[in-house]
Parts: structure tokens; C-alpha cells; sequence
């Protein structure tokens, strides 16, 4: 009973959610939460991270200040750009491009129904309180970047829920920024629900840089019909607590899917990415790279999972984990997890955890690099194919400058 | 059979029935059904044991009571009744025999059917051979031999008797009562077994060799075996499971402990057929087994399984590679048919400095059936560069079977090397079509295709093992491996 006391005590600073779309989702969410408790590490999915201070956290609402002080936060400068600064929604203020409508995500008559695999995700659907809805009319290109920048500030705390829809043969590209100018703890999980329309192509960067005090968790949930391509790269950069929990959905034949993930812990961070790629229909391929670098004291957990269901025949499906752990107290639990049940498939996984390999960075040594130099060009190549998979050049250029800054790095990637 | 195609080896191995089902007509000893106290008190005492082992089989039905089932698995069953359970059947004749003559005939017939003539045995073989009916050795062979090295391996009820100091030290000390739900029961229940122990510096010059076979209907058997390999020594140690078609579940919760001391090495092999239940998937054993070996400085523990039986099979046989420079190794073939579900795999624990271990796995799943590697990799911070391996492969029959993979890896220190890879397909078209164009038939390029992906774990099995194993994996998966 404890427990659920500690769920029911940390629920209780939300105001339920006025979004109508979640309503339809609010009796399966409100179940799950009747059912659980806040989760320990007892509970499979929270295994390796401790949420103990989090359920102990105070949180308070700060005072509003203008979207123009957040704009450093922004990537990709000719984007069009929507904040969403502690759960307040700031829609651009620039002419949309024909074929592309952003509102508010109360607009929405109905959002596309999320799974709940925890009970943040059931919080979500309850307690959401804004929220922005993307719209990318069918036979579009959008030229332009969509960057949707998260800033928590304070002491925040609070749900927000985005919709995505790509329509028909659309394309389009989006940031989703995460940063935080946090003076106390924060909490902040965010939703997106993306769907991606028949032969649509959909890129997203996710790039989280947030401070110290954040507890940041986000969830994605995709839906992919036939013919489409969808990739995304999930980017954690800095951080103190964040988990990233991605769904895909594959329900449309002959869709290709990329999922590629980097994160670079130090201090003693702990980042937990989850991911689940469903394929429920034949030839489809999935491909998923996820690369970690852990140095100090810091904590990473993979959890990949690749489902194939009965009728998924002709699946390919491959996932790769490589992590490097750097100081002598980080470390990394993985598990990559096949789950199938077709059999004219081809998946594999594969998973490796090791350090620099020291006759390597002799052999730089011995041309006159220092040894920090040496070790530096080592892990950029080692994270230099998920770099790569960037396809923004402006993204791919702060992240360069993010890891050169964090870790104090001598040479220009 | 030149027209032999995949869908036909599907359907065969649909067909497949028990071939190992027969029932063998001997009284048995029974105890009343269920599970208390009493009971535990009155297994203690038909078994005569000290009062040592009786507090200690109670302290584990306490334990046991606060308990509850795990779920985690991949498999679904129904729970079994606990109360409903005979827990001890003797065959009734338990005085022991003279002489091999001396044996009851139709033992020596089951024994026959099972492929295991003793006199077969002892003359060709040299294989020692504690053979474990319905929970009591009845014949043990090779003792004197064997004696002259000072090896000890009897059954689990004579090392009581004989050597309480041993077995009191050792046992628990690799898996506590405490461990989990099915290994408390087993504490506190368990009816025999074997035990074996292998002095300093002795190369046991046999590989020993169990037996074990469910018997009596309604009974479940909850074995325990203890392998002590004292320092510098070397032990091959055989454990072979058939049981007899039952169409009520029965329950198997063994415990299997391995201490290898400084130096030592314990190879420990398995061929599990029990019987699977019915294509329609009604009656099975329940297999619920908790294996663990102790690595103590340079020490090799290596496990080789080939699992073909059981309704429902859980069962991670692990190392604890507690000393430096300790080695665990892990070989499985893994084949489901029908209805079967297993959920199997291993843990390597790496506690000590420059332990490595290796983990090859393979899964064959065909029929209906689920089958799924579940391991778990754990470097630990004092475990300076570990090295670990591991593969798990998975082989697809039919589209309604399915294959799983869930690998746990947990490292914390920065020079361990950790390398997993898991692939899962079916026998691949090109490679079908490669072997025919070289003018291999189809049935045979299947066989050699299924022979070759098993290759690496049945390689692993002794001789004399290795034999009965592709004997075993030729009747589960008939008309492909020829």
C-alpha cells in the first residue's frame, strides 16, 4: 500500500487533462494506474533506474516569461520553430508554407490511441495539459525544417502531449529539441504520437541537451502504413535522468524503418532508451544502431526489441548495440530481446560492450598525438556512423560541437 | 524422398509421437498426497535421515510457504497443484542388490528400452552408471573401481549416510534455499539423488553417468545432485532424463550444484527427453530446474545441454565465476515441437579477475511450440578483464512456432569485453538451393543444414553421450537428419 500511496501522492499535484482526444484513452489509462504502483526496480521496465527521488521530488510552478528568451535553444535556424516552454504551447509566428497546419492539440478531434506500458505513459493520457498538433497534407513536401523545441524551467512539472500526421506520399523533416534551464528538479515527460502516411518519408532528430536537474522522459509512438520511410535519431547529449521509450508500428507492407541512437553520459547520469518495432505485416525492414559512450559514474541501459508476428513473413530486421565505457564506475545493461513468431525471417542482434583498444591509441601516440587526442579520434570513430546517419547538417554540427564541449575534446570533429 | 521439402519435415515432425512411452510395473512406495510438514518429517524418516537434514528440509518449506511462483518466463501453463503431488515413491524392493543378477528383470527391461543394458555398460563402455528409478538408486556400478581414487559417487541418500560432513558443507552452498520458488521446494522435499566427489589432483579416469526416469504416476521428482571437484581435479559428469507417456502434468524440480575447486574442471552434459505431452499438447513434464556451478580460481565449469523433452522447460544452468582466471562455458541445443515451451538459457556471473565465458545456444522450434533463450551476462566491478562471448541462434519450422530472444548484459567495469549476437531465420532458401545444385537431395541438405547448425554444441558432448544425443535429435526431428 505504501507504493501506491507514492503514485497517488505524486499524481496528486496534476489537474486532469482538457484535451478531448485523450478522453476516449482515459478509462484504459486510469486502469493501468488503479493496477500499478510507482514503479521500482522491481518492475521490469524500470530494472535500472531508481526513481526513489523522483517520487520525493517538490516541484512548483514558475512564472512565465517570453518565448524570445528561448530562442538560443533553437537548432536549426530557417526552421519553423513551435516552443513549448514549461507545458505553454508558442505557435511560430511566421506564414506556415501551403499544406502544413500547426495548432494546439486541443484542436484535434481525435488523437490516434497510445499503448501504456507504464504509468507515466498512463499519467500522460490523464494529466496532459497542452500540446501541439502537426499536419503535413498528403502529396507535400516540406522543404522547411519543423523544430519542436521542449524548454522546462524552474522547478516544472508536467505531461504534454504532440501529434504528428504526414499524410499521403508527404515528406517531411523534424526537430525535437530538448533543453532546460532547470534551477531545481524538474520533471517533464512528453508524447509524441507520429503517423506516417502511405509512401510518406519522415525524418526526425531528436537531440536532448538538458541540465542537471532534469527528470526528462519522453515517449514516441509511430504508426507506418505501406511504402513509407521513416527514420529517427535519438540524440542524449546531457541530462540527468531521461528515458526514451520508442514504439513503432509497422502496419503497412514494404515500409522501411531506421532507428538510430547515440547517448554520451558522464557524471552520473543515467539514460534509458527502450525501443519496440512491431512489424505486423510482410516485407517490411527494420534497422536499428544504437552507440553509447559512458564515462564517470554515469548509467546506460539499452532495451531493443525487435516483434515479429505471425503474419510478418519476410521480415528483416536487424539491431546493433555497441557500447564503450570509459572510467572505472560507469556502466551499461543492454538487452536486446528478439521476439518472433514468423518464420521466413531474417533478424539478428547483436550487442558489445569493451574499452579502447590500448594498442590503438599507442599507435596514435607513437605519431605524436596526445594521449587524450588519441583517445578523442578513437570515440569519435567509434560513434561516427551514428553521426553520420544525421541527416540536418545543422544538427549534425551542434551535435559535434556538444561532445567536443562536454568532454573537452582538443580536436574540431 | 527425393521430393522431401520442408513443409514435409513440418508435417513429420508434427506426427512425431512419444517413442520412449511405456510405464514400468513395479510397486511403489508412495506417500500420501500433498505437502506438509508431516510429510517432509515422514520422508525424512523413511529415508533415515539425521536430524540435521530434517531441520534443514523445514527451514525450506518455511521459506517455501512465504514464496510465490515467478511469472517472468516466456511460457504458459497451467500452475501445478502442490497438494496434489505424491511427494515420495520408492520402487518397494529397497534392499540393495548383490549382484547385477540379483535385479529385477523388468527393471533390467526398462533399462533396455532406454538404451542403457548395464551389462552392455559395464562391459563395453566403462561408463559408471547410478541409475535413479522413481527417486532411489537401485544399482550403481563401478563403486570399487573408482573407490581406489577415492572418488565418491553414490546417491544423494548413501552421501548422508556415509559422508554427512561433505554434503552438509556443500550443500546449498551454490544454490541457498532461499534462491527461488521451485529450489526451496526442492530443499525441502528432495527424495535422492546423486552426489559425487573427486579428490585433489584426481583425473576421474570414467565419465559417471545418471539415469533418471519418472516413474510412478503422479509422482514428482525432485532430484538433487551435488559435484565436488576438489582441487586440480577433472570430472565428466552425464545426466540423462526419459520418462514414460503420462497425460497428467508431473513435476520436475531438481537442483543441481557444482563446486569446482582451484584448478578444477567439471564438465556436466545433459540430454533431457522427457516426455512432451501429445501433439495436442495434453500431459508433459513440467521442467523446472535450478543448475548453478562455483568457479573457484582457474576453474572450468562447462554445461552442454540437449533439450528435446518437457511440456514446459525453465531452466538457466549458470556460473559463478567467483576466482580469478575462471573459465564458464554454456552449450544448448534446444528443440520444441508440438505444443512444447521453453524458456532457457544461462547466467554467467563474473565475479573474479580475467574470467571468461563463452555461451553458444541454438534453438530449433517446429510445430506449434515456443522456444526462447533467456540469459543473463553480469560483469561485476571487480571483475578486471572479462571476457565473454555469446551466440544464440534460433531455427524456424513452421510459421506457427515461435522463437525468442531475451539476452541480459550488465557490465560495470570498462575493460571487460562483451560480445553478443543472436541471429533467427529459416533454413535459408540459397542454402537449400546451394547444396541441390551440388546434387544434394533435399532431405539431405536439410539433415546437413540442421547437423551443422548443432554441430558446435553436440561436439561439445562425450562420445558415449554424443551418440544418444543425435540418437534423440534424429527421433525429434525425423526425416531430416539422416
Amino acid at each position: 500500500m505504501e507504493n501506491s500511496n507514492k503514485l497517488s501522492q505524486f499524481i496528486s499535484r496534476f489537474t486532469s487533462t482538457e484535451i478531448e482526444g485523450l478522453l476516449p484513452m482515459a478509462g484504459m489509462a486510469r486502469t493501468f494506474l488503479l493496477e500499478n504502483d510507482f514503479p521500482t526496480t522491481r518492475v521490469e521496465r524500470f530494472k535500472y533506474t531508481r526513481l526513489a527521488k523522483l517520487a520525493n521530488a517538490q516541484f512548483e510552478s514558475s512564472d512565465e516569461k517570453s518565448v524570445s528568451d528561448f530562442r538560443k535553444h533553437q537548432i536549426c535556424s530557417d526552421a519553423i520553430a513551435i516552443f513549448i516552454v514549461n507545458g505553454k504551447v508558442h505557435l511560430p509566428e511566421t506564414s506556415l508554407p501551403t499544406g502544413l497546419a500547426i495548432d494546439y492539440i486541443n484542436s484535434a478531434q481525435s488523437l490516434p490511441s497510445s499503448s501504456v506500458k507504464d504509468v507515466f505513459a498512463g499519467m500522460n493520457i490523464l494529466y496532459a495539459q497542452s500540446g501541439v498538433c502537426v499536419h503535413v497534407a498528403k502529396n507535400t513536401v516540406i522543404n522547411s525544417v519543423i523544430e519542436i523545441i521542449h524548454v522546462c524551467t524552474g522547478s516544472y512539472a508536467g505531461f504534454t502531449r504532440n501529434f504528428v500526421s504526414i499524410g499521403e506520399h508527404a515528406q517531411a523533416k523534424v526537430v525535437l529539441t530538448y533543453a532546460s534551464e532547470a534551477t531545481n528538479e524538474c520533471f517533464s515527460h512528453v508524447h509524441t504520437s507520429i503517423e506516417v502516411g502511405k509512401q510518406a518519408h519522415v525524418n526526425v532528430e531528436k537531440i536532448q541537451m538538458e541540465s542537471s536537474e532534469m527528470y526528462s522522459f519522453s515517449d514516441e509512438e509511430i504508426w507506418q502504413e505501406a511504402d513509407s520511410v521513416f527514420q529517427i535519431n535519438t540524440l542524449t547529449l546531457d541530462g540527468n535522468l531521461v528515458r526514451n521509450d520508442l514504439h513503432i508500428q509497422v502496419q503497412g507492407e514494404h515500409a522501411e524503418t531506421h532507428l538510430n541512437g547515440m547517448y554520451m553520459l558522464n557524471a552520473q547520469q543515467h539514460v534509458a532508451n527502450y525501443t519496440t518495432v512491431d512489424h505486423q505485416v510482410p516485407n517490411c525492414e527494420s534497422h536499428e544502431l544504437y552507440k553509447g559512450i559512458m564515462d564517470d559514474k554515469s548509467v546506460a541501459v539499452f532495451n531493443g526489441k525487435v516483434f515479429v508476428r505471425k503474419d510478418a513473413q519476410v521480415t528483416n530486421a536487424y539491431q546493433s548495440n555497441a557500447n564503450v565505457l570509459i572510467s572505472d564506475d560507469a556502466s551499461i545493461n543492454s538487452k536486446p530481446e528478439l521476439e518472433i513468431y514468423a518464420d521466413d525471417v531474417k533478424c539478428s542482434h547483436g550487442s558489445t560492450t569493451g574499452q579502447l583498444d590500448d594498442e590503438a591509441i599507442f599507435y596514435l601516440r607513437a605519431r605524436g598525438l596526445s594521449e587524450k587526442s588519441a583517445k578523442q579520434l578513437m570515440l569519435t570513430a567509434f560513434m561516427s556512423d551514428v553521426l553520420d546517419k544525421i541527416t540536418i547538417p545543422e544538427v549534425k554540427a551542434k551535435v559535434s560541437k556538444i561532445i567536443n564541449q562536454r568532454f573537452n575534446w582538443e580536436l574540431e570533429l | 524422398m527425393a521430393g522431401y521439402t520442408e513443409n514435409e519435415l513440418a508435417q513429420d515432425l508434427e506426427n512425431q509421437e512419444y517413442k520412449f512411452g511405456f510405464v514400468t510395473d513395479i510397486e511403489s512406495d508412495t506417500v500420501p498426497i500433498g505437502l506438509n510438514e508431516d510429510i517432509i518429517r515422514l520422508i525424512s524418516e523413511k529415508k533415515e535421515e539425521p536430524e540435521w537434514l530434517l531441520e534443514y528440509r523445514l527451514k525450506a518449506f518455511a521459506i517455501w510457504k512465504e514464496m510465490t511462483e515467478p511469472e517472468w518466463a516466456h511460457v504458459h501453463y497451467n500452475k501445478p497443484d502442490f497438494q496434489a503431488i505424491a511427494y515420495y515413491s520408492a520402487p518397494k524392493q529397497t534392499k540393495k542388490y548383490e549382484s547385477w543378477d540379483d535385479v529385477d528383470p523388468e527393471m533390467k527391461e526398462t533399462m533396455k528400452k532406454l538404451g542403457i543394458s548395464m551389462e552392455e555398460q559395464q562391459r563395453l563402455t566403462g561408463v559408471a552408471v547410478d541409475f535413479v528409478m522413481d527417486s532411489v538408486s537401485v544399482a550403481t556400478s563401478f563403486k570399487e573401481k573408482l573407490g581406489e581414487l577415492g572418488v565418491i559417487f553414490c546417491s544423494f541418500s548413501d552421501a548422508v549416510q556415509n559422508h554427512p560432513d561433505l554434503v552438509k558443507k556443500y550443500m546449498g552452498s551454490v544454490v541457498p534455499m532461499t534462491d527461488n520458488f521451485y529450489a526451496a521446494l526442492n530443499a525441502a522435499v528432495f527424495t535422492d539423488g546423486s552426489f559425487c566427489y573427486i579428490p585433489k589432483g584426481v583425473r576421474c579416469p570414467m565419465e559417471l553417468s545418471t539415469y533418471f526416469r519418472i516413474n510412478a504416476g503422479g509422482t514428482g521428482q525432485f532430484e538433487r545432485t551435488l559435484v565436488v571437484a576438489d582441487e586440480g581435479s577433472y570430472v565428466s559428469y552425464l545426466e540423462g532424463c526419459t520418462a514414460p507417456q503420462r497425460d497428467e502434468n508431473q513435476l520436475h524440480a531438481a537442483v543441481v550444484e557444482l563446486i569446482a575447486m582451484d584448478h578444477a574442471e567439471i564438465k556436466y552434459s545433459t540430454v533431457q527427453n522427457w516426455y512432451p505431452g501429445d501433439k495436442e499438447g495434453k500431459g508433459g513434464v513440467f521442467n523446472f530446474v535450478t543448475k548453478r556451478g562455483m568457479c573457484h580460481t582457474h576453474a572450468k565449469i562447462s554445461w552442454t545441454q540437449v533439450e528435446t523433452g518437457s511440456a514446459v522447460t525453465w531452466k538457466y544452468p549458470s556460473c559463478v565465476l567467483k576466482g580469478d582466471y575462471s573459465i564458464g562455458e554454456f552449450y544448448s541445443v534446444a528443440v520444441t515441437n508440438n505444443y512444447q515451451q521453453a524458456d532457457t538459457g544461462t547466467k554467467m556471473i563474473h565475479l573474479g579477475k580475467n574470467t571468461r565465458s563463452t555461451i553458444i545456444s541454438k534453438g530449433i522450434s517446429a510445430g506449434k511450440s515456443q522456444n526462447s533463450y533467456r540469459g543473463l551476462v553480469q560483469i561485476n566491478k571487480s571483475a578486471q578483464n572479462a571476457r565473454n562471448f555469446s551466440q544464440c541462434d534460433s531455427l524456424l519450422m513452421t510459421d506457427e512456432c515461435g522463437a525468442h530472444t531475451f539476452p541480459y548484459i550488465e557490465c560495470k567495469n570498462p575493460t571487460a569485453k562483451i560480445e553478443h549476437e543472436a541471429t533467427t531465420s529459416k533454413i535459408g532458401e540459397d542454402q537449400l538451393f546451394y547444396c541441390m545444385q551440388r546434387g544434394i537431395s533435399e532431405e539431405k541438405a536439410i539433415s546437413l543444414i540442421v547437423n551443422g547448425y548443432c554441430k558446435e554444441v553436440l561436439n561439445q558432448l562425450p562420445m558415449e553421450f554424443a551418440v544418444e544425443a543425435q540418437k534423440l535429435l534424429a527421433i525429434s526431428l525425423e526425416g531430416s537428419v539422416g
